[in-house]
């Protein structure tokens, strides 16, 4: 295992690769996966991006760890600055900000997510935590990476969402143009089985898989309308140097914690 | 309307201060995930009994689950309420949610934040971007829309929010009831302004020049009573005090999801007990030990 990586490292890596350098990004709470992804981007290739961390809104952290807890010290200690709540808020409205991660205990083929109840409300079958800001900010940010490490369990991408909490690109009550919102919607989906893009009518299409999984296996478990490139390629393999971020970055591992155990098993390697 | 809170001394006992925290007010709870929780007063209310409270914030843990556990709240209005990925959904908060008995409101961050501005403008409402298209404003029957007069674009337009008292807990105040907090504030500045009153817990009183030396951030003239709460937001954190209780955490939520008996008996040995009790019960050494190195920080959240 020492030249090889788990599918955890290479998840975070897919994720930060959605950052283009220069680009002021967010990652909300609840989001371990998005918030060692984004440090792994700008100690690789996007130093010139601006982050914002977790729930204290601080500017460009170094943090010696990430904690599992989004409001914690630990986070922004070394900050210079932190933002207020409402400067990042209002950052986010105005259209300062260029990119916010996004995921959801349901996700759509338009990139609408569903983080506030199985079975939708008022009468929820799993009540979920909750949208946080998303429900706003999601009409005016840049673009969206939306993720989930749980395509495989067949019940995440789903052809409708029982609760619409975060905007995709196409809801029931019209488009992103439709509703006047000025924010770019959902960029990348990025799942732990492959990579998709948005088609210009915004539906999701798989664009990349990882090694071990099949265009076949992505059909089984996506419930929407599995859209595909006529060339489905392999997620490009990780570099010595975004490993080295990844691990740097997260020694607790809490990325870990958004994944089943049988997909923690997942290692890969140079020889393939 | 809301006014200023004259007097030079707010200084107050736990129960004191709790009592103005009446049934069915609006609360609005400070601190955010699980940091700087106003704890101590969750379990004071729990203790005098109340009950039907309406909780308004943006995103959090405990102190929500603890009275939706105990059966205190009537309606929820947060943006989440949760442990995150650490220790995942919120037990008592969810069975509340799914069986009916706690209505749910969820709001976002940004709303709760726009309501909270109109109020401390003393305006009726102001329009916010975003919410149309989603589920959430079917749960916001007090929402309306309106049109821009001057480009005619349509947003949604959210009442002023005044909760009738914010609960907040800091590191550090004075008995006239100012107030020092080290960021992140979350919404504790807005819930200052726009409340009717703020009752606060200080892990420690201090005389007022250290106050103003150290900082200022919610001033004594928002505040009605301040009561000295050692340890006063744990199991969260409030540094440099005391980091996130993750085993207290997890302990609690073990009890909360078994209901019954499990959550009797926490609530016996953490609530009922009173703050003295509760204190003696939590090994603060340990939770202060953050500041030694990364690697003693790193361990108190394995």
């Amino acid at each position: 295992m020492s030249d090889g990586w788990t599918i955890d490292e290479w998840f975070v890596v897919a994720l930060a690769r959605t950052i283009g350098d220069g680009e002021v990004v967010f990652h909300g709470f609840a989001s371990p996966c998005a918030q060692v992804a984004m440090h792994v981007a700008r100690r690789t290739h996007a130093p010139r991006s601006l982050l914002i961390e977790g729930a204290t809104y601080a500017v460009d952290p170094d943090p010696g760890f990430i904690p599992p807890t989004s409001n914690d010290l630990a986070l922004h200690r070394d900050a210079v600055y932190r933002m207020r709540f409402e400067e990042f808020f209002d950052a986010a409205q105005r259209g300062a900000v260029d990119r916010m991660f996004l995921s959801g205990g349901q996700i759509d083929g338009y990139g609408n997510t569903n983080v506030t109840a199985i079975g939708g409300m008022p009468h929820p079958k799993i009540k979920l935590g909750g949208g946080g800001g998303g429900g706003n900010i999601s009409a005016t940010i840049g673009a969206l990476t939306v993720w989930t490490t749980r395509h495989r369990s067949g019940r995440t991408l789903v052809p409708t969402v029982d609760f619409l909490t975060d905007l995709g690109h196409v809801t029931p009550s019209g488009t992103r143009a439709e509703l006047g919102y000025t924010g770019g919607g959902p960029q990348w989906l990025v799942t732990e089985l492959g990579l998709f893009d948005y088609a210009a009518d915004g539906h999701a299409r798989l664009r990349e898989t990882f090694p071990d999984v099949t265009v076949a296996d992505v059909e089984q478990a996506t419930g929407f309308e599995l859209r595909t490139h006529p060339d489905v390629v392999p997620v490009r393999p990780p570099d010595a140097a975004e490993l080295a971020a990844v691990r740097a970055v997260d020694p607790l591992g809490v990325r870990r914690l958004e994944f089943g155990p049988r997909e923690l098993e997942r290692t890969f390697g140079p020889a393939g | 309307m809301t006014t200023f809170h004259l007097g030079a001394d707010k200084q107050a006992t736990l129960a004191q201060a709790a009592e103005l925290v009446r049934d069915g007010f609006v609360v609005a709870l400070g601190g955010g995930l699980c940091s700087r929780l106003p704890m101590a007063l969750v379990r004071e209310l729990l203790r005098q009994g109340r009950r039907d409270l309406h909780v308004v914030g943006s995103a959090h843990s405990i102190d929500v689950d603890l009275l939706v556990a105990a059966g205190a709240v009537a309606v929820c209005e947060e943006s989440y309420v949760g442990f995150e990925q650490d220790l995942g959904l919120a037990p008592a908060f969810r069975r509340a949610a799914e069986n009916g008995t706690v209505q749910v409101r969820e709001s976002c961050c940004v709303s709760i934040l726009t309501q909270l501005r109109a109020s401390e403008m003393g305006l009726p409402f102001l329009p916010v971007r975003g919410l149309k298209g989603t589920d959430i404003l079917a749960l916001h029957p007090e929402y309306g829309i309106v049109a821009c007069p001057f480009t005619g674009e349509q947003l949604v337009a959210l009442p002023a929010l005044t909760p009738d008292v914010a609960l907040i807990h800091a590191p550090l105040g004075d008995r006239h009831g100012n107030l020092h907090l080290d960021q992140p504030y979350v919404l504790d500045e807005r819930f200052a302004h726009a409340s009717r009153m703020v009752v606060a817990t200080v892990d420690r009183l201090a005389p007022t020049d250290e106050l103003a030396a150290a900082g200022v951030v919610v001033p004594g003239h928002c505040v009605a009573a301040v009561v000295e709460a050692p340890l006063g937001a744990h199991p969260s954190s409030c540094y440099p005090g005391y980091a996130y209780d993750r085993p207290h955490l997890a302990a609690y939520l073990a009890a909360a999801a078994a209901g019954g008996e499990a959550l009797e008996s926490y609530l016996a040995q953490y609530v009922e007990c009173g703050e003295d009790a509760y204190r003696d019960l939590v090994d603060a050494e340990r939770l202060a030990s953050w500041s030694a190195s990364d690697a003693r920080w790193q361990e108190l959240f394995r």
